[in-house]
């Protein structure tokens, strides 16, 4: 079909593949001649992408037999960085490799070894299910710049974290830091389509971005204070009286907290903070509350304003509920988890973490919500009400920038060994000079890749990764979801690569776990085991693909109306009882971002400039492809977008070689003047490192050169408090011109600046954002012996016989019969004859508590029997004359 | 009569790019050689009243190609369905054609000494599919079809709304079409 390649040639079989260069895992059709790709084409059938195909997914066959991958496993040689290899066999490999983190495991105990990964397009589970038979806590992620922090608060407050826009019906979208235009192409086309047909569209962002060119209204705003906005929105809904009454009457507790609490926000409050117009700000929140059903669209944005986003989540979640748009038609779903196909989270072996180890989780004594503390309080009321609950690989992990902190300063304790997945750690995690400093000092490193990273080039073990083409994927979006995407293997992988799940797979046999506890050979096979409970008729996870490829349940609404939503209270709680229970405050609570004009004046005297960073460019997804010829072209350097009035006000011209320095160090990127951005502000490119340059030097690859990730910072006080996440935007910078006798500035700090060296402060010596606000659980009166407190349900309970406690009375009762019982003996009352009866129908007196005479009692437990199934209304009726009566026992 | 044009929607050209990389893969090209290339003016205006509009370029397939008659060798033609290609086998590599093209939509392969130039994916049209840049465009801002079927897409968007081309006044009548973006939202 092609000049020469015939892809109808006899012997070409088409299978149903993806790309899986970014989240959207559009299908691809691949043609496979003889176990070779031949040709690649957007599959026209797949819901995503409907034959299309960006310039990532395009380049897939440059990228399966690139001739910089890494085909076999390596072994250094040599000094650490000096890449040296030795080509060594895949069992040599997992075996040496298991041997050492077996040692550590039994020197330091399995704490020690840690692993780090990158997005989602890695089987995490079988990760999770191997760190946690192996023992350790921890895993981490860049899971908290990315929706996790806001799935948690989500979830905490209105019990399922509502991410699924049901948009064919919506009336309006807030796109809210968040540009499909760079980002999620297919995304994009649905929005311009829908925007034609009459969805109103709402767009946040700094930077006219594509998507922003396509808006109904655009809301220009400061980087970083996108908590402001949030607040304020929230202020105009509630006071101009926009909200659903019915519904916040009906499903929503703490509505008359926060009715005080938000009257400090106003619009004119915010508007010096965002630079917005008061005006501007009543418009978008008259236009998102007038126009229901409506949707709150999730950007990155969100997890990435460090120590301010846990405020702005929960405040967006607040804004949703209350103008009635969960899980309606046309609103904000909440799938939960899947009842038809095994969740993540069902395939992790949680259980098999011992309690003692998830205390050790690095960062759960900081970051509560998304680790062990926070997520075990959720997973609990999640397994109450689905019987299934959230992937705790993603929303319970360890705090990456403080594992980093860890290897380097041995605080809390000292972490020996990484295994570095999927993930180029120097960019993509922030403080990039602390980060490269920990990969350099770890005393074991193990990296799997495509590619030589920095990471791979400490490390003393490399593992060559399969890619897209050459593995299976199984898209469940976290496994968070009911609907779930699969594409089948094209070939098997190539050279002596394996997909990351025989990797942990092999490594789990190899440090000695039992082979029943990994059934599954391959990929086909747990996805097979995975969606069985389809009760589909497939054989297997191929003909799956062939016959079905995806799954999406029909649409349940409102289903909340059966059980209530999914939090202690069962109703959305505006006033969450979670992030009270934690230590965070229990509504949302303004703080400014980690570096801003209001709060550190002298910064901004030096730094004047407010930097964005973090968003997503076409051609590249994070830091990948830099390598690939036909992407690299598109955009071979670096640039960042500077306002002409700026630019000319610092003699600076398009191209020029520029500075942007931070406190913590500054990078070098080319000018891109245009009037897509405020004059005060600074966008640049994530993600650069140079490849081609080679691996010599204190900094190989120029990874710290234009890597903009040395410009964020990861300090305990700049990270949000609720979840961990650190500042990408909104920072406080400079810029100014290369000039001749420049040379990059190599050291490292936590914090520091360009201009002075780094001064290492021991992370816990560092402040948090705001200190944990003691949360007292105890009883509020003094307990009775042999009765337990249970905080979530605010009763004490004699918990062998299922009684609650009324502290007023100081009897006990049954919950749902309202039968009162006597405090020590234990004894029923009888409201009828005003006499105690035991379980045999023995009757006492009520202040004696002796026996009452033989033929009395008999007579009236004839009259009156007190069995097992006593009345209910008789004892409802006497509960209201009972001396004194419990507010909590309504909520029963 | 087939008459095979494209229209470009520049209301829903985001700047991607895909189109340049796909055509560069699927036709295999040198990394010297671009088809079609997506140019921009940039961001214009005064912040925050800004606007920026993508023209996608390729070979316009001119109903008057000038880089035909030009050929010395026969190797430049134009098929009756309009689509203009370069026979590879005939082409000497002498540039005329080149020089001919108002659009700079022909360059030299210099490694194998002939021209270069899109010919709309005729293989893949010809087994009545879309070139790859229409289908692997995840906006749907390339339109292709058969402008003289009064039932195709291609022909109702030329007929109803104000389509553009470039250097009309060059008499070339070049074969791709031009909604313009306008601003505004797009409504």
């Amino acid at each position: 079909m092609t000049e020469t390649i015939d892809i109808h040639a006899p012997g070409v079989e088409v299978k149903k593949s993806a790309c899986y260069f970014c989240h959207q895992n559009c299908g691809v059709l691949a043609y496979v001649l003889d176990g070779k790709v031949i040709k690649i084409e957007g599959d026209p059938q797949h819901p995503t992408n409907t034959g299309g195909l960006c310039c990532r997914g395009n380049i897939a066959l440059q990228h399966i037999d690139h001739p910089a991958r890494i085909n076999h496993p390596l072994k250094r040689k040599g000094e650490r960085g000096g890449n040296e290899w030795e080509k060594i066999s895949w069992d040599q490999a997992i075996s040496e490799i298991a041997e050492r983190i077996n040692q550590i495991k039994a020197e330091s105990g399995a704490e020690a070894v840690a692993t780090a990964g990158g997005t989602l397009r890695t089987e995490d589970w079988a990760r999770r299910r191997f760190m946690n038979m192996f023992g350790s806590p921890n895993s981490f992620h860049n899971a908290l710049l990315c929706w996790i922090p806001t799935f948690m608060v989500e979830t905490a407050v209105s019990g399922w974290s509502p991410f699924e826009t049901d948009l064919g019906d919506s009336r309006v979208v807030i796109l809210w830091g968040f540009n499909p235009g760079a980002s999620g192409m297919p995304g994009m086309h649905g929005y311009y389509d829908l925007h034609k047909a009459g969805l109103k569209v709402i767009v946040v962002d700094p930077r006219y971005s594509e998507t922003a060119a396509h808006a109904d209204l655009w809301l220009p705003l400061r980087p970083g204070s996108d908590t402001a906005l949030s607040l304020a929105l929230l202020h105009v809904v509630l006071f101009e009286q926009l909200y659903n009454q019915e519904f916040v009457a009906n499903w929503c507790v703490g509505f008359e907290e926060l009715w005080e609490h938000m009257k400090q926000y106003t619009p004119e409050w915010a508007a010096p903070l965002t630079w917005l117009e008061p005006d501007l700000i009543r418009q978008a929140a008259r236009m998102y509350a007038k126009n229901t059903p409506g949707n709150i669209q999730w950007g990155c944005t969100a997890d990435q304003l460090g120590k301010s986003s846990g405020a702005g989540m929960h405040a967006r979640a607040i804004l949703r509920a209350i103008c009635g748009n969960l899980d309606c038609p046309g609103g904000d779903l909440m799938p939960g988890p899947s009842q038809n196909y095994l969740c993540d989270e069902e395939l992790e072996a949680n259980d098999w973490l011992p309690e003692e180890q998830k205390a050790k989780q690095i960062g759960s004594n900081k970051f509560k919500l998304t680790s062990w503390p926070g997520y075990q309080r959720i997973s609990d009321v999640a397994k109450e009400t689905w019987g299934k609950a959230p992937t705790a690989e993603w929303m319970c992990e360890a705090h990456g920038p403080s594992v980093f902190k860890a290897i380097l300063t041995g605080d809390p304790y000292q972490v020996r060994a990484l295994i570095v997945n999927a993930t180029n750690p120097v960019n993509s995690y922030g403080d990039s000079k602390m980060t490269l400093a920990a990969l350099k000092q770890v005393e074991f490193l193990v990296t799997c890749d495509y590619w030589m990273t920095p990471a791979a080039l400490y490390s003393d073990y490399v593992i060559p990764i399969a890619g897209a083409l050459e593995r299976p994927t199984l898209h469940t979006n976290y496994g968070v979801t009911d609907s779930l995407m699969a594409s089948q293997r094209a070939i098997q992988p190539m050279y002596e690569r394996h997909t990351d799940y025989s990797f942990w797979r092999d490594l789990a046999l190899a440090t000695g776990q039992d082979a029943d506890q990994w059934p599954w050979l391959n990929e086909e096979e747990v996805f097979y085991y995975i969606i069985y409970p389809l009760g589909l008729p497939v054989e297997s996870y191929d003909q799956f693909v062939e016959a079905y490829r995806f799954y999406y349940p029909p649409l349940h609404f409102y289903k909340y109306g059966t059980n209530g939503f999914c939090t202690p209270s069962r109703r959305v709680e505006l006033k969450s009882s979670i992030l009270e229970e934690l230590g965070y405050p229990a509504l949302p609570t303004y703080i400014g971002p980690a570096e801003n004009e209001e709060d550190d004046p002298a910064v901004a005297a030096e730094y004047p400039l407010v930097l964005t960073t973090g968003g997503g460019f076409m051609p590249y997804h994070h830091s990948e492809q830099f390598q690939i010829q036909s992407v690299r072209y598109l955009r071979h350097e670096p640039y960042f977008t500077i306002n002409p009035v700026k630019a000319e006000e610092l003699r600076i011209k398009e191209g020029d070689w520029c500075w942007i320095e931070t406190r913590r160090g500054r990078i070098r990127q080319r000018a891109n003047i245009e009037p897509s951005v405020d004059p005060r502000v600074i966008y640049a490119q994530r993600g650069w490192w140079y490849p081609e340059r080679g691996a010599e030097g204190d900094e190989p690859f120029g990874c710290l050169e234009s890597n903009v990730n040395v410009l964020s910072s990861v300090d305990d006080d700049h990270c949000d408090p609720i979840g961990g996440s650190w500042a990408n935007r909104g920072l406080l910078c400079k810029v100014y011109k290369v000039s001749y006798w420049d040379t990059i500035d190599t050291t490292w700090s936590i914090p520091g600046s360009a201009a002075q060296p780094g001064v290492s402060v021991l992370p816990s010596e560092s402040k948090l954002a705001y200190e944990p606000i003691p949360f007292d659980t105890s009883a509020p009166f003094e307990l009775p012996e042999g009765l337990t407190w249970d905080y979530p349900t605010k009763l004490a309970w004699d918990i062998e016989r299922g009684l609650a406690y009324d502290p007023e009375s100081g009897w006990l009762y049954h919950p749902e019969t309202y039968v009162y019982y006597d405090l020590e003996t234990h004894y029923a009352y009888d409201p009828d004859t005003e006499t105690l009866v035991d379980e045999e129908g023995t009757r006492y007196d009520m202040t004696t508590k002796q026996p009452i005479g033989e033929a009395q009692a008999d007579a009236t437990a004839v009259e009156n029997p007190v069995g097992d199934q006593p009345d209910a209304a008789t004892n409802k009726a006497a509960l209201e004359q009972a001396p004194a009566k419990d507010e909590g026992e309504e909520a029963l | 009569m087939t008459r095979f044009v494209m229209v470009i929607d520049q209301r829903r050209c985001i700047g991607c790019q895909s189109c340049t990389v796909a055509c560069r893969t699927w036709n295999e090209l040198p990394i010297d050689i671009i088809y079609n290339p997506v140019v921009s003016e940039g961001v214009l205006g005064v912040w925050p009243n800004v606007h920026q509009t993508f023209t996608p370029l390729l070979c316009m397939h001119c109903d008057n190609p000038p880089c035909t008659g030009c050929c010395p060798c026969k190797a430049s033609q134009q098929e009756p369905d309009g689509i203009v290609w370069v026979d590879e086998k005939k082409c000497m590599g002498c540039k005329v054609c080149v020089n001919a093209c108002p659009y700079g939509a022909r360059d030299v392969n210099h490694k194998e000494g002939f021209v270069r130039k899109c010919n709309f994916c005729k293989d893949r049209v010809r087994e009545g599919e879309k070139p790859y840049c229409v289908n692997t465009c995840h906006q749907k801002a390339r339109i292709f079809g058969d402008l003289d079927d009064p039932t195709s897409e291609v022909s109702q968007l030329v007929n109803s709304l104000q389509v553009n081309t470039i250097f009309p006044e060059l008499g070339t009548n070049p074969q791709v079409y031009y909604i313009p973006d306008l601003g505004g939202g797009n409504r």
